[in-house]
């Protein structure tokens, strides 16, 4: 527990000290202004919900891979990894620690959403269905913990991460149907986003938002904690295994 | 003269280089394409639950020539990757313009960034059935790479205004290029914004080049001339802005101290 | 009763590396060693000799290839979780420490991962921060900082948890001739405080100094473990005395005395070399009583040492 708060901690400071880590906070409105822009002068302004919860989606990304998912390989490269593998607090608790705090950037990507597309662009949402909604909230701010948990091993493992780091966000905006619903991808697409827990939940958001009844909710709800359990479990088994490997390898630290 | 020429050459040459250590042919197709053809297919299929192929294509087209953009964009980060490598200082103790040395060493990004674009442009449109008219078609290129040398004109110039602050750099680039796309007709045309805005647009790069592109594609030819001449008029003027500041950014930078650290 | 366990106790320690597609690298070499608690022990050996790969698998950051070491009488490979409560780490150098964080943010986050009570944390870290004069720079970021402060952050931090055994690693590099006497003075109160000290080096006068006994090691091998001053006796085993302003007359008289065995000429006057400590004073009361009066005894030094077990390598790493 020592260690998860230590973490935790150290991670919000670097909240604070590196200018980075907010990017999304700042570029969420504006892609909210371009998704409303479209929305509008189309002439489907009662779609703007679909433009809020978007951005929400890309900030919850940018921070699973560029505040998580890096967490362990900017500890080899600073080389402060084998002072924390060598402190008394176990190291991979002070990993997690860091990791969750994405619960709270989340959670405050999300909060920025919403008062910026109801109060500044004056877009009309409700929430028809309170309990989805935030029942989905919560279960996607966990499950995107997990995943950059997991991408934070597989940082350390595979050498392709930055080309993955890079490449990975549109591709999966368009997997995740956050904008646009995955029923409007072509059909050979459609299996693959099964596995990419976003698209349940954004389907989940925005049937919320309508007025109609949803469908499926409890299906798709535990589709999420499913994906999310499946990222926790492989993030498990690669940690101690990275961890056993670099103390016997010797290449903990980066060079 | 020829001093700075092969000065230039050097630095366009090293550039490159440099970026082929960072993408493979492999990485590059898998990797970076893929990002850049998800990225406009996720803006055009706005244009689906909107209904009319128009949209789709306004989008398509739209999303497609920012790729070039986004590319010129990322001169902000050569600025700051000599500073972090140590050789900002030389570069500006040396005879030749910093300016040069910079601008050259990112050319790559305009190649870069013309046949991203381009490739999702042709690639992409057939699939939602864009008309791409030959041969007039082929304009398109030239305009995409004055675009991109547009783009990166603003780019060099702001990354001599983030010289003397530390670790803006990638908050200035990635908030620059969604500024971009809001403000500059790739998604919704010039005159769905309000009358300040538009104007604000017309001096950013892109906004007539992405113009005369649609023009292009519509038959008029003509008018896509005049947008082009803009275009190239936007970007001379945020290159002479650029060259004008830097010297002084630089001399801010060797005041507070900024040149010297890494990012 | 038992006796009580040495703080450090190394047995027959191997390590090799396997770096791809390059031959293996054999790092430590059997290595046996003991350290008794409240001592100074020094590592001494070139670069690439294996102290640093030693430290590291005695603080529990690498796994041994084989062999054991023990931290006062706990495993370091079975019972590590034992071990990283006792020991406190000084690595130094630019990196290891959060660049954009304070120096007083990167001191307190160390402490709490010592599990340092909460409200002890604080104070212990603005006391230590004074300690190693870093107090006017506590809120500073560290990315700022010079070499030798970023070494006294990294010493500042290797205090944090009172260790009992703390391992410095070529802690004095980078650092100018005033920091680092200001650092061995901080490093003989820690010693008095009770600390087990293991300091891995190549600064001569820093292991003359400092150390009660001295290893040196090469290529992964201990050469010797003897205190500094008996060190001198594995190169020469005579006492030396040396002179300057002696005229041919008077070094006849003591070429004579018993135990003088040889005298040679160096830089400034000549070098008397004396078999065995009891001749030594009546060397001396000769000299002086002819007027001269500049004479100095001395043994071999640590350099001396060093250069003639371990050979003159030149630039050669």
């Amino acid at each position: 527990m020592r260690g998860f708060r230590s973490g935790f901690r150290l991670q919000l400071s670097f909240f604070r000290n590196y200018p980075d880590s907010l990017i999304p906070l700042l570029t969420a409105p504006l892609f909210t202004v371009v998704f409303t822009m479209v929305l509008r002068h189309g002439g489907r302004g009662d779609l703007s919900g679909y433009a809020m919860i978007a951005p929400f989606y890309m900030s919850l990304w940018w921070f699973a891979i560029f505040n998580g998912g890096w967490v362990i390989q900017t500890e080899r490269w600073e080389g402060t990894i084998e002072y924390l593998v060598a402190a008394p607090v176990g190291f991979v608790s002070v990993i997690v620690g860091r990791i969750s705090t994405m619960l709270l950037a989340g959670a405050v990507a999300f909060g920025e959403v919403w008062v910026f597309g109801r109060y500044v662009l004056r877009t009309n949402v409700t929430i028809h269905h309170p309990y989805v909604f935030t029942a989905s909230l919560v279960l996607t701010l966990i499950a995107m913990t997990t995943t950059s948990l997991f991408m934070a091993n597989l940082f350390v493992l595979s050498r392709t991460a930055v080309t993955f780091s890079n490449s990975a966000s549109y591709p999966v905006y368009l997997l995740g149907g956050i904008l646009v619903p995955i029923a409007l991808l072509p059909g050979w697409l459609q299996p693959a986003t099964n596995i990419v827990f976003l698209s349940w939940s954004s389907k989940l958001l925005r049937g919320s938002l309508s007025a109609g009844p949803i469908q499926g909710a409890a299906f798709d709800l535990s589709m999420i904690a499913l994906l999310a359990v499946v990222a926790l479990g492989l993030a498990t088994a690669f940690m101690s295994r990275i961890l056993r490997h670099a103390r016997s390898s010797g290449e903990l630290a980066l060079r | 003269m020829m001093s700075s020429l092969r000065v230039m050459r050097y630095s366009v040459l090293s550039g490159a280089y440099d970026y082929t250590s960072i993408y493979t042919w492999k990485s590059w197709l898998g990797g970076w394409l893929v990002r850049v053809m998800s990225q406009v297919t996720f803006f055009a299929l706005i244009g689906r639950l909107l209904g009319a192929n128009q949209q789709i294509w306004f989008l398509l087209v739209g999303n497609a020539i920012m790729i070039a953009a986004m590319e010129g964009v990322f001169a902000l980060n050569m600025v700051s990757w000599e500073r972090s490598t140590g050789t900002l200082p030389l570069i500006a103790a040396s005879p030749t313009s910093p300016v040069l040395v910079l601008a050259s060493h990112g050319v790559y990004l305009v190649v870069d960034g013309t046949v991203s674009a381009l490739g999702a442009l042709f690639l992409l449109g057939p699939v939602f059935g864009l008309p791409l008219p030959w041969p007039r078609v082929l304009l398109i290129i030239p305009l995409t790479i004055l675009i991109a040398a547009s783009a990166y004109s603003l780019g060099t110039f702001l990354g001599g205004v983030v010289l003397g602050f530390r670790g803006l750099n990638s908050v200035v680039v990635n908030v620059g290029i969604v500024a971009l796309m809001a403000l500059c007709g790739v998604n919704v045309p010039l005159d769905a914004y309000p009358g300040p805005i538009a104007w604000v647009s017309r001096f950013l790069p892109i906004t007539h080049g992405l113009i005369a592109v649609r023009d292009v594609l519509a038959g008029d030819l003509g008018a896509a001339g005049l947008q082009a001449l803009a275009e190239a008029g936007v970007a001379t003027g945020w290159l002479v802005l650029c060259v004008l500041t830097f010297g002084r950014f630089v001399q801010r930078g060797r005041r507070n101290g900024s040149l010297e650290f890494a990012t | 009763m038992s006796p009580r366990p040495q703080a450090v106790t190394v047995i027959d320690l191997v390590r090799t590396f396997q770096p791809r597609k390059q031959p293996a690298v054999q790092a430590l070499d059997g290595v046996r060693l003991d350290v008794d608690e409240g001592e100074v022990h020094g590592l001494l050996g070139p670069n690439g000799a294996g102290k640093t790969t030693l430290v590291k698998i005695l603080t529990t950051v690498l796994l041994p290839t084989s062999g054991r070491a023990e931290i006062l009488g706990h495993d370091v490979v079975h019972d590590a979780k034992a071990v990283r409560p006792l020991i406190g780490i000084v690595f130094g150098g630019e990196r290891g420490l959060y660049t954009r964080l304070t120096a007083r943010q990167n001191l307190e986050y160390w402490a709490s991962l010592y599990r340092l009570p909460g409200a002890q944390i604080k104070a212990r870290a603005a006391a230590l921060l004074e300690r190693v004069g870093l107090a006017e720079k506590a809120d500073v970021k560290v990315e700022t900082f010079s070499r030798g402060m970023k070494q006294r952050l990294h010493l500042a931090r290797g205090l944090v948890a009172g260790a009992k055994v703390l391992f410095l690693d070529e802690p004095t590099t980078g650092m100018d001739p005033i920091a680092s006497r200001e650092f061995r003075t901080l490093i003989s109160e820690i010693r008095a405080e009770g600390a087990t000290i293991l300091l891995a080096t190549h600064d001569m006068v820093e292991a003359e100094v400092l150390c009660d006994r001295v290893t040196l090691i090469d290529h992964g091998r201990i050469l010797a473990t003897e205190s500094p001053r008996s060190l001198g006796r594995l190169v020469s085993r005579f006492q030396r005395v040396d002179v300057e302003g002696a005229d041919r007359e008077l070094l006849d008289r003591v070429a004579a005395l018993p135990g003088v065995e040889s005298i040679v000429e160096s830089d400034d006057g000549h070098r008397i070399n004396v078999d065995g400590d009891e001749h030594v004073p009546v060397v001396l009361k000769v000299i002086v009583e002819a007027g001269v009066v500049d004479v100095r005894t001395s043994r071999p030094s640590l350099e001396e040492v060093y250069v003639g077990l371990i050979g003159d390598r030149g630039l050669e790493v």
